[in-house]
């Protein structure tokens, strides 16, 4: 199961906390209240019944008492009610109930049997109450049990009020969580943006370890290490560089030396002729893998992206190999302006005309439409197709044309269509290789629109 | 004969380009340094200037600037450095054209008659003997440009870029017309006409960085308006 996120947690964690808290402070208050209100009642109900013991010790205490109307005299009210024991019997007001006298707790009976007065709370069938007796001479005592229902219906409202108010807080809690951890990841936020940058190619982006104290640690390391990365990137380019110096200046003099020699080719016995042959050749070849092989080494980098003609720079290219302008078609709805890498696109189309050239039969069209919001370009040749478990391989490196037999003249430098693979996902587009209806292969570039 | 100074350090380099180039019918002058070529230059200037970048000592960048200083000579460099950066560099310190090794000769002899064909007096000059533009007036036939009556310096690349410009005034020039039309490039890299209209920007705007004698129109290519 997928670990539930750091937002979540921090969101839960406060919601219990706040939980836990805010229901140990209700049950505490909840206590409190309750032990003051019963010890307040307690205490109210005592002096009533102390001053009851004194109307019922005065009344008792004549001759020939009548124990009703001393009882009758009592103002109990509506919560209290009184029995007294008088000489093995119990009185009370009316007629004396069993359930109340039954009711009377021991403890408190055997207090006022030994002379001493008592009280106890206890529930008379589900109400709750508190019994009081107080001794009033050798066989007399009176007992007084208060009904408190009155109390335990507001301590019931306050157990409500408090529970309400913890959930309340609970809830509250988890607000405050999801808000914490939102302050709390934003930071976080500009180190992913910082990274996405990175990635996009902006080697200068770097995060200020100052704006974030808590997070100077990761800001300092992230910053290290795209110091490193980029340094290192700069290791590679100017290796890359120094590379392409030391290949491309023997080249040249290669390449001015042979031509001194063509140029007197027929001023050579034939042997001669024939090894400058050759030379020229070859290092013309030569001359062309390290163009390409440069290119290649150096086509990760991000395509630029500007207006250009394509259909302008296929006709162009078309013109240049001998090939009529008219091979190139605009479909109605695209226009030929597309935002991309010049010299990239041009290296492409350059390639792929070559490609059916020398392996295709020779390029029958080349057509720039689009296919739902991507802008397409393909390139038809008449040649035998590509093999479907060829089709993927054909545009590794130094994977050249089967048609292409042994190594001949127009052999090429088996990185043309590497190359075009290269340049196209450096645009963030497809190249894939298909059927032309009708016999031959299409070469199909598929551009994401208008890169910014 | 036309006579080509090249400044290159690299000895197999030299001497190859040479050889080849004589068989081109050049006369070439050689250079190791650029402090060489330049002295070379002085006492016996040639009609067109070939120069590497990275030479010892001053480097190709100051040596085209050394030149450009009190010279319109044509500026083609050799160099084996394709960076953007390096091309523009260079373009901005006063050269012409920018081929990278390996460059056949043909190519480069090629390069050499299209940069020469660009003088003053040259067959593809503008036809009208003067194109009035307000306070800037260009007489193509005397390879003059007068700006509020005061002549302008200008290198042949600059004058058959504004010949060009100034000729089609009110129309808008692609940067591919312009690479065909003045550096008679089939196709080609772009940068070398940006680089040029900064640089003529900076002689012919009161203020180049708002430009108003020679727009850009975006994504289309450059104007002047009439």
């Amino acid at each position: 199961m997928k670990r539930p996120g750091l937002r979540a947690r921090v969101t839960a964690g406060f919601a219990v906390g706040a939980l836990l808290v805010s229901a140990a402070m209700a049950l505490l208050s909840y206590q409190l209240t309750e032990r003051f209100l019963l010890d307040e009642r307690e205490r109210t109900a005592k002096r009533a019944v102390m001053s009851d013991a004194r109307i019922v010790r005065a009344g008792l205490d004549v001759d020939d008492p009548e124990v009703l109307p001393v009882l009758r005299s009592l103002d109990t009210g509506a919560n209290r009610r009184a029995l007294l024991w008088h000489d093995g019997d119990f009185y009370s007001r009316t007629v004396v109930d069993n359930t109340l006298t039954d009711s009377l707790p021991d403890s408190v009976m055997t207090m006022v049997s030994q002379g001493k007065a008592g009280v106890q709370r206890v529930r008379i069938g589900d109400r709750p109450a508190m019994v009081f007796g107080v001794p009033l001479g050798p066989d007399t005592a009176l007992y007084e049990i208060d009904y408190m229902g009155e109390l335990d219906g507001n301590l019931k409202v306050l157990g409500l009020v408090l529970t309400l108010v913890a959930a309340g807080t609970a809830v509250a809690g988890a607000l405050m969580g999801m808000y914490a951890s939102r302050r709390v990841m934003r930071p976080l936020a500009t180190v992913a943006d910082a990274a996405r940058d990175i990635a996009a190619g902006n080697l200068a982006a770097r995060l200020d370890p100052a704006t974030e104290p808590d997070l100077a640690r990761l800001a300092t390391s992230f910053n290290h290490m795209v110091d490193q990365l980029s340094a290192r990137m700069e290791r590679d380019r100017r290796f890359a560089a120094d590379v392409s110096h030391e290949l491309r200046s023997p080249l040249q003099t290669l390449s001015a030396a042979a031509s001194v020699l063509e140029r007197r080719r027929d001023q050579f016995d034939p042997r001669t002729a024939q090894a400058t042959g050759l030379v020229v050749e070859e290092v013309q070849r030569f001359q062309e893998l390290v163009t390409d092989l440069l290119e290649l080494a150096r086509s990760d980098q991000p395509a630029d992206s500007s207006p250009v003609d394509v259909a302008a720079i296929a006709r162009q290219l078309c013109r240049q190999r001998g090939l009529p302008t008219s091979l190139v078609t605009v479909e109605a709805d695209t226009s030929p302006v597309w935002h991309v890498d010049r010299r990239r696109i041009e290296q492409v189309l350059a390639n792929l005309i070559d490609n059916a050239q020398a392996h295709g039969g020779g390029a029958v069209a080349v057509r720039l439409t689009r296919h739902h919001s991507l802008q397409v370009l393909e390139v038809d040749d008449e040649g035998p197709g590509v093999s479907p478990d060829d089709r993927d391989a054909i545009f590794d490196r130094f994977v050249r044309g089967r048609s292409a037999g042994a190594r001949g003249d127009n052999d090429g430098t088996g990185l043309g269509l590497a190359l075009v693979a290269q340049h196209v996902t450096a645009h963030a587009g497809t190249v894939q290789v298909l059927d032309r209806p009708g016999g031959g292969a299409r070469f199909r570039i598929e551009l994401p629109p208008e890169r910014t | 004969m036309v006579a080509v100074l090249l400044i290159e350090d690299d000895d197999r380099i030299r001497l190859s380009l040479s050889l080849a180039l004589e068989d081109e019918g050049y006369t070439v002058h050689t250079a190791a340094t650029a402090e060489e070529g330049l002295l070379r230059q002085r006492r016996e200037p040639a009609d067109t200037v070939l120069v590497d970048l990275m030479l010892p000592g001053i480097d190709g960048f100051q040596a085209i600037r050394e030149l450009r200083r009190d010279d319109d000579v044509p500026i083609v460099v050799v160099s084996a450095r394709d960076d953007t950066h390096d091309i523009v560099a260079a373009l901005e310190a006063g050269a012409d054209d920018y081929v990278v090794k390996p460059v056949a000769v043909k190519e480069l002899s090629a390069r050499l008659r299209a940069l020469r064909r660009r003088g003053r007096s040259g067959p593809s000059a503008a036809p009208q003997a003067q194109l009035d533009l307000g306070d800037l007036q260009v007489r193509a036939q005397a390879g003059e440009v007068l700006l509020h009556g005061q002549p302008l310096a200008l290198t042949r690349t600059e004058f058959r870029l504004l010949c060009e410009l100034a000729e089609h005034a009110g129309q808008v020039l692609s940067r591919q017309q312009l690479l065909a039309r003045v550096w008679e490039y089939d196709f080609g890299d772009e940068r070398l006409v940006d680089v040029h209209v900064g640089r003529l920007r900076q002689k012919i705007e009161d203020d180049p960085g708002s430009p108003r004698r020679l727009v850009t129109v975006r994504g289309l290519g450059y104007k002047m308006p009439r």
